[in-house]
């Protein structure tokens, strides 16, 4: 990992936000004024055939600015569809979302960064061309942002594949090139919907790694929308746990630092206290 | 061994039994019924007119006056076509105060246009233009909306997420995304467009290949005009794999 070299130009924003810890007053809901995202008693559903899919039911958290917000819950919760919101995709049936204490609205901005669950590469574009088209989009100049997406093909092990095209790569290398072309964009608000998917156990692990050192550079806000309990101890400041759909908000985890030590106690405590919130229960009371 | 000489079998023999199938009945034909050349030549006599055709000068005069006005009518149809579909494909608004016109106009087929552009243009370059443009116009129209339409909404949101307003959107993502199916009905169109060239040709020409095979049937060289046909044929097979070999040339053709 040699990120630190990359990024010549530190942002000042680390001066002026407060470290992340996961205190309570951060996580309740409602408005936030040192800025971060907040989702504000948001309900949403589908209309597909005439007929209504509830997928959110009222809810609420906040994540303060620089933090790491783990979204965790059964799959078809309606994870995604809060990305969706959070980004700007789409609008909420009820409630809002706002980013530094102004409400989200459709449309492009350009604090925004994610990663899908889909990676969504333009198959016309050269995996380079995918990452620098987002950087070329927010003005930077061709020779910057080619310079810039190279980085980060660097940082996801996949520098030697640039010059391919997306129909040549395998589901876990796409859903990579996904994830430098959303940091590249060095967004103040990342929202990474279960990045890792469909990535190998190992590369896996060496990607939450390096991701957690790129966090520390640029400290943006972070929405991340995983399967994974132990991902989510690892990375998260915060867990939200959801519910079964239509979702809401069942609980939210602080996690302490020393908890995501995978050789602790502490983390065990951690990891059966999360799965025991998702109605998972440890091995042993069944006995 | 075994397996090149299939190879050969298929590319180069299976066609090639085709074709001798369809020239033996025609010979077969003339000579049971002992056809007079007026009525229909065969094979043989129609390939020898053919080569003295090719070496006239007013042959590939005609070549290049259908072929003129096609690429023309080809080049101004695709343009605004596409240009169409793709305002159709990203604009709601527009998309419903455009599609009573080109669905009422896209089923009054090219030819039941040319009376028209023969009062309006004569026997000019110009008509034959207008109507390649409008046979290919609403084929490209329909087909463009509808791709543009279909393209994947990830791409949309990804494009979004990078920051393009809808413009952009527009051009570098949803245009692209639909080019694969953009290119197919281009060659559909290209085919449509070179059957409404000969057509308006045979109606009213001053030069083109439709003019020449009228003309030869007005003096019975029955000859000339199933060349003439033929010619037609060929080159509308070239164009269409002309415009497949650019189709596939393009990056997102992967």
């Amino acid at each position: 990992m040699t990120t630190a070299t990359r990024h010549a130009t530190p942002t000042n924003r680390h001066a002026a936000m407060p470290t992340p810890t996961a205190t309570d007053a951060a996580m309740t809901a409602g408005r936030d004024a040192r800025g971060g995202l907040t989702v504000e008693r948001v309900s949403h559903h589908y209309l597909a055939n005439g007929r209504r899919t509830d997928v959110l039911d009222d809810v609420s958290f906040s994540v303060g600015a620089g933090q790491v917000a783990c979204v965790v819950g059964p799959s078809g919760c309606g994870k995604s569809t809060l990305l969706g919101l959070a980004a700007g995709l789409m609008r909420p049936a009820a409630g809002r979302v706002t980013w530094n204490g102004e409400t989200v609205r459709m449309g492009p901005t350009d604090h925004l960064g994610m990663a899908f669950q889909q990676p969504g590469l333009f198959p016309w574009m050269t995996v380079r061309e995918n990452v620098a088209i987002g950087l070329t989009t927010r003005g930077k100049s061709r020779r910057d942002a080619r310079r810039i997406a190279d980085e980060f093909l660097d940082t996801v092990g996949l520098h030697e594949f640039k010059d391919a095209y997306p129909s040549q790569l395998s589901g876990g290398m796409a859903q990579r090139v996904g994830i430098a072309r959303a940091l590249a964009l060095k967004p103040r608000l990342l929202l990474l919907d279960e990045p890792f998917a469909a990535v190998d156990a190992f590369t896996r692990l060496k990607l939450q790694q390096e991701f957690k050192a790129l966090l520390k550079l640029d400290r943006p806000t972070v929405l991340f929308v995983t399967h994974d309990v132990p991902e989510a101890i690892a990375l998260g400041d915060v867990i939200v746990v959801m519910s079964q759909r239509p979702a809401a908000v069942k609980t939210i985890i602080p996690v302490r630092r020393e908890e995501r030590d995978r050789a602790s106690l502490a983390y065990a405590h951690k990891l059966a206290e999360t799965l025991a919130c998702l109605g998972v229960t440890s091995d042993m009371e069944g006995e | 061994m075994m397996a090149l000489g299939h190879a050969v079998g298929r590319r180069v023999l299976l066609p090639l039994v085709g074709v001798v199938i369809v020239l033996a009945i025609w010979q077969a034909t003339v000579a049971i019924y002992r056809l007079p050349l007026i009525v229909l030549p065969p094979p043989w006599t129609v390939a020898t007119t053919l080569a003295d055709l090719v070496g006239t000068r007013a042959f590939w005069r005609d070549v290049g006056v259908s072929l003129y006005e096609f690429v023309a009518g080809y080049a101004i149809g695709t343009t605004l076509g596409v240009a169409t579909g793709l305002a159709m494909g990203e604009s709601r608004r527009f998309r419903q105060a455009l599609t009573p016109v080109i669905e009422s106009l896209r089923f009054i087929v090219p030819f039941a246009w040319i009376p028209l552009t023969i009062l309006w243009f004569g026997t000019s370059y110009a008509g034959k233009i207008m109507l390649v443009a409008y046979a290919v116009y609403f084929v490209m129209t329909v087909s463009t909306a509808r791709a543009i339409a279909h393209v994947d909404p990830t791409l949309t949101r990804v494009g979004t997420m990078l920051g393009m307003r809808p413009l952009r959107l527009a051009l570098r993502v949803h245009l692209p995304a639909a080019m694969p199916t953009i290119a197919s009905a281009a060659r559909a169109a290209a085919a449509i467009g070179w059957i409404a060239v000969v057509a308006a040709e045979y109606i009213g020409a001053s030069a083109g290949l439709g003019l020449m095979i009228t003309n030869a049937a007005s003096s019975l060289a029955t000859g000339v005009v199933i060349a003439g046909m033929i010619v037609i044929g060929l080159i509308g097979a070239g164009v269409s794999a002309a415009i497949l070999a650019i189709a596939r040339a393009q990056p997102s053709a992967r």
